[in-house]
């Protein structure tokens, strides 16, 4: 009976390390590289960082080897060899070694040390962009809200339109997804405006946290052009899991593109003469029914994450001018304007929710939650109570506003917002 | 003699002031005399029973959360609840679980291993296990009312747990729940300190205590050093959200930052508060069932020792991301790693009082060798935390929670476990079946592992922490999985141990004395531990006096001879009296505690004044509290003395009481 007194070697010792080993491997059977997975560095924070954990497993697996050996082996050669022997002749009463205690002291120390020595290196160099590299570093800043993260560029500037219908300058602001340069630094400092957030995007760099009244930065740098997955680290409320961000990378040209695409405020559909005098077209496509908690993402970014970001840049090749034009008038209507800036449209200002002057080229919305298509938009200001928990549009937009909207009416505003490429 | 000459309270000659004595409680069995009593025994038992209550409520917290993780984007349980659930687990296992059984133990078997009739006070004794019911309670008072229970964390940083941003009772009965606990751990650990330095049996130096009471003297400095901080936090967030001030509302200025820096200076010796017992209790078991003497005792202590100093120095390794700079970064890295040379040591001395001896592998020894495996794995992943670059990747994901858990249950619980084994003999005359203390050691272990060790992984493939959900495209499916199964295959591990326990309680096998051969003062006692605990003070000769004493039995019997006699002619056996008044002023707390964190403020229409029920409940409570513990000290402490009869019965008591089974 492998579980009862009798000695019974062999077989107690093969179902320990079958144990051991069996729920080790399992976990071993993992997918090493998904999107969020540190084990593939992007850039050259990350890198340093897997590399120090690299040190780590190392001298600990060392360290593990000497000393479960060591264990191992007491435990398999100094076994009583019968029950009796709980009340036989003692063995030797050894009371320790001095010798044998300093020099595991001191070869403790030594394997510290090991670790020590890049680690200091690690934070210096993790805390900020190198001093050689300082000029020439991107300057940006990313504020966390319950629960979305809110990205500035402060050294850019965007255009809005004012009252008088002039263009005038504005600051540029986004929202969900931090577009950077690739093979450049880029300084990111780290705000908030409630609670502490974390702004963690596993590939290209380790988190630092956003803390209220404290001016907290990091830097990143992407050495290719690429499309990251992150999220908030800290645990900041009921939509805290679902609180999530993408980071783009992209070669210096089309940063600049995108850059210029910013900048202009929010894109207007004119009627063409044909289709001018015709109200909007009646909408017969259905939206997809969604679940609570059901995935809010498809298969779209598995292979080429980039490229379909590239395509979210491109308008919708069936847009209606005049669906997209009452959707316009409906966003003011309808309170969105309170909460959402959009450059261009009047009395859209709000700082409540993020900025959504160019919303329809992000591949994501609701704090990065759900993949930007109208199927999930739809899902999103249809009901959002259902989508984030706690969120802050149906608490405080939806519920005091006591906001409804029609289907005809989710129709315009979807058409609206899919529009503001 | 001069312990019983030193535990004489009075000095000669001197008269004592009249005590008021409104009721003497003299009830030796039934519910009175579980709310009276103060000995240590019982009281320890109290602890226990406590924190086997609050495993199993912990646990199938754990559950919970196992099975909403178990699939992604599952919607077993809401994200409200979930946050309950984290929190709740979190603040369950460290304080209600692992702390108090640990208390059990230093308890039971402290004086016992010190050759003590009783802690140095105890009443307040008892006073620390009611306080500390009190506040178990408040904590999970929010179950069963609208505000729910705490879901902040189990750290509960600000501001997200100011007034601003969870405007609910759940964080008052939080911070006030937590509140108590420091209390009664703060007032336990005084006692004990008092206890190891003044009421050791003669000839008990300190480099003589066993290690576990070693361990008891350092948890208790730890305890009594490290809770003034989260004394400090708490009240501080407690006027914050009771009278409006600003330590922590961001928008007068305050600064959360505080809060991480108070409650981690508490926070990081708390961690060494939980592991300290488990490592003494590993060094009693692992001598004894390797039949040697704890290979270099004094470097164990001193690493003991070490180990709680150092632990002041580290707390800021929790913030490595929150942004302190630099310096402060490399200091607490260097400082951490620092911490792991006096553990390291302790492991390598243990494995050498392996060596050479005679392993006899019983349950105890099982669960003591699985800690062995499991806290050095846990102590690996804590070295990988400490390079402070790579836990910028790590903190605030999976690998954090596969860290503790392997130090918390594969170091604290598992140790606990095998004290309970070990001890159950001495504590209640069984000894707990081989077949079925073996195969709940196997489930444990193999369910422990098969939860925790895929959470390694997942942290490092970016797998946030308190997160009620997760995408199904992020590579975390199987492993989270895998995890979930594991959870069920502990909790039968632990199902089975705790049914074994209880059937072993009231039908286990009964044993001899000292069934182990073990080392140590206590198992010179017969089983279950009589109310008195020695029928005379021993004098030790050696460390290990318990192993001196079965190879010197002539000498020992004549000393206990000549110490039963000066005793006796002293006054007999000194023992305290028992007292309501511990019980009472804990259920003035208890009330008061109501007034403060759970009645919502007075109607200002319907109480426009100052009173209101809030306040008077508050003050009701206090003052019962306030009354109690005067009463409490004017009814005098002389305690009284008995006289035992040849078989060691107390005479003129019928033999039944104690805490054990009949």
């Amino acid at each position: 009976m492998l579980l009862s007194n009798r000695p019974n070697r062999p077989a107690r010792w093969a179902l320990a390390a079958a144990a051991l080993a069996g729920s080790c491997l399992l976990s071993g059977c993992f997918w090493l590289d998904g999107p969020q997975s540190t084990f593939d560095p992007n850039g050259p924070v990350a890198r340093a960082q897997l590399d120090l954990f690299y040190v780590t497993c190392w001298v600990t697996l060392v360290i593990f080897v000497l000393v479960g050996s060591a264990l191992a082996y007491a435990m398999i050669r100094f076994r009583a060899r019968s029950d009796d022997d709980m009340h036989a002749e003692p063995p030797e009463q050894h009371h320790g070694n001095p010798l044998v205690e300093v020099s595991l002291i001191a070869a403790s120390v030594f394997s510290l040390v090991i670790i020590a020595i890049p680690t200091l290196k690690g934070i210096w160099f993790s805390y900020d962009v190198p001093e050689a590299e300082r000029a020439g570093a991107y300057e940006v800043t990313a504020t966390g809200y319950q629960w979305w993260f809110k990205f500035d560029y402060p050294n850019e500037t965007a255009q809005t339109i004012d009252p008088t219908g002039k263009l005038v300058s504005a600051p540029l602001t986004t929202g969900n997804e931090l577009v950077i340069p690739a093979g450049r630094p880029v300084h990111v400092n780290l705000r908030t405006v409630d609670v502490i957030h974390s702004f963690w995007v596993p590939k290209l760099a380790g988190k630092v946290d956003m803390v209220p009244n404290r001016a907290n930065s990091l830097w990143i740098k992407a050495d290719r052009p690429g499309y990251f997955w992150g999220q908030c680290a800290e645990f900041c409320g009921e939509s805290h899991a679902v609180m999530r961000f993408r980071v783009i990378a992209l070669s210096p040209r089309e940063f600049n593109d995108w850059l210029d695409s910013q900048m202009a405020p929010a894109r207007r559909v004119l009627a063409t003469a044909a289709s001018g005098a015709a109200g909007p077209k009646a909408h017969f496509a259905a939206y997809r029914e969604f679940s609570r908690n059901e995935a809010g993402y498809t298969d779209r970014f598995a292979v080429s994450p980039l490229d379909a970001w590239r395509q979210q840049q491109m308008p919708d090749s069936d847009e209606d001018p005049a669906l997209i034009a009452k959707g316009r008038e409906l966003f003011t209507a309808k309170t969105c304007a309170s909460c959402h800036t959009i450059r261009g449209v009047e009395g859209a200002v709000g700082v409540q929710g993020p900025e959504l002057t160019h919303v329809g080229a992000r591949t994501t919305i609701a704090g990065g939650l759900l993949e930007n298509n109208r199927d999930e938009l739809h899902r999103w200001i249809h009901a959002p109570n259902e989508v984030k928990p706690g969120n802050k549009m149906w608490v405080n937009g939806y519920v005091p506003n006591n906001i409804r909207l029609t289907s005809a009416d989710e129709d315009a505003l979807i058409a609206f917002l899919e529009s503001l490429k | 003699m001069e312990a019983i000459a030193k535990s004489d309270f009075l000095a000669k000659g001197a008269q004592p002031a009249k005590p008021v004595v409104l009721w003497r409680p003299e009830a030796k069995t039934g519910p009175m005399s579980w709310l009276t009593t103060v000995d240590h025994k019982r009281i320890g038992f109290l602890y226990g029973i406590s924190g086997i209550f609050f495993l199993l409520v912990g646990g199938i917290e754990a559950l919970l959360i196992r099975v909403q993780l178990a699939v992604p984007n599952n919607s077993f349980l809401t994200s409200a609840q979930y946050s309950e659930m984290f929190t709740m687990h979190g603040t369950t296992m460290i304080f209600l679980v692992v702390m108090p059984i640990g208390a059990a133990f230093f308890n039971f078997v402290m004086p016992l291993q010190i050759g003590a009739r009783d802690v140095a006070f105890p009443r307040l004794n008892a006073f620390s296990f009611w306080t500390f019911l009190v506040g178990a309670i408040i904590v999970n008072l929010g179950w069963f009312m609208k505000a729910g229970a705490p879901d902040a964390g189990w750290v509960g940083y600000t501001p997200l747990t100011t007034r601003t941003f969870t405007p609910t009772h759940a964080i008052d009965m939080w911070v006030m729940g937590l509140q108590l606990l420091g209390v009664a751990s703060i007032a336990a650990a005084l006692n004990f300190i008092v206890t190891i330095i003044n009421l050791r049996a003669p000839g008990m130096t300190m480099m003589r205590l066993p290690v576990f009471t070693w361990m008891t003297l350092f948890t208790s400095f730890l305890i009594i050093l490290s809770f003034p901080a989260i004394t400090i936090a708490l009240v501080e967030l407690m006027m914050d959200r009771l009278f409006g001030t600003n330590f922590f509302e961001v928008s007068n200025g305050g600064l959360p930052i505080l809060w991480q820096h108070l409650f981690w200076i508490f926070g990081h010796p708390e961690v060494y508060i939980l592991i300290l017992p488990a490592m003494g209790i590993i060094s009693e078991i692992l001598p004894t069932f390797s039949r040697k003497p704890l290979f270099g005792y004094p470097i164990v202590v001193f690493s003991g020792a070490s180990i709680g100093l150092l632990g002041f120095g580290v707390w800021s390794h929790h913030m490595f991301t929150s942004g302190l700079g630099t310096v402060a970064n490399a200091a607490f890295a260097l400082m951490t790693m620092a911490i792991a040379v006096p553990t390291g040591v302790k492991i390598f001395n243990w494995i050498g009082t392996l060596w050479g001896g005679h392993l006899t592998m019983r349950t105890p020894m099982m669960f003591a060798l699985g800690f062995l495996w499991m806290f050095m794995i846990g102590g690996f992943s804590g070295i990988m935390h400490a390079a402070a670059p790579a836990d910028l990747q790590q903190h605030g994901s999976y690998f954090i929670v596969a860290h503790f858990h392997y130090v918390l249950i594969g170091g604290s619980l598992f140790a606990l476990l095998a004290g309970i084994q070990y001890w159950f003999p001495l504590m209640f005359g069984r000894k707990v079946d081989e077949f079925w203390g073996k195969t709940s050691f196997w489930l444990i272990f193999v369910g422990f592992n098969t939860t925790f060790f895929p959470m390694h992984f997942l942290g490092l493939e970016g797998m946030p922490r308190r997160t009620y959900t997760y995408d199904g495209n992020m590579g975390w499916n199987l492993g989270n999985l895998i995890s979930s199964v594991g959870a069920f295959i502990l909790a039968i591990g632990i199902g089975v141990y705790l049914v074994t326990a209880v059937y072993t309680y009231f039908r286990g096998a009964r044993t001899t004395r000292d069934p182990w051969d073990a080392r140590t003062l206590e198992w010179s006692l017969p089983n279950p531990v009589p109310e008195y605990n020695f029928r005379a003070i021993p004098t030790v000769h050696a460390r290990d006096g318990w192993w001196y004493e079965k190879r010197h039995s002539a000498e020992v019997a004549k000393e206990a001879e000549e110490h039963a006699k000066a005793e006796d002619a002293h006054g007999g056996i000194h023992m305290p009296f028992q007292s309501i008044y511990p019980f009472l002023a804990s259920l003035g707390i208890f009330i008061g505690a109501i007034g403060t964190a759970v009645l919502d403020r007075a109607d200002p229409a319907l109480y426009p004044g100052f009173w209101g029920p809030k306040i008077a409940v508050t003050l009701a409570g206090g003052a019962i509290m306030f009354v109690s513990v005067v009463l409490w000290s004017l009814e005098g402490c002389e305690g009284t003395h008995i006289h035992l009869n040849d078989d060691g019965s107390v005479k003129g008591e019928d033999g039944r009481g104690g805490y054990g089974p009949h």
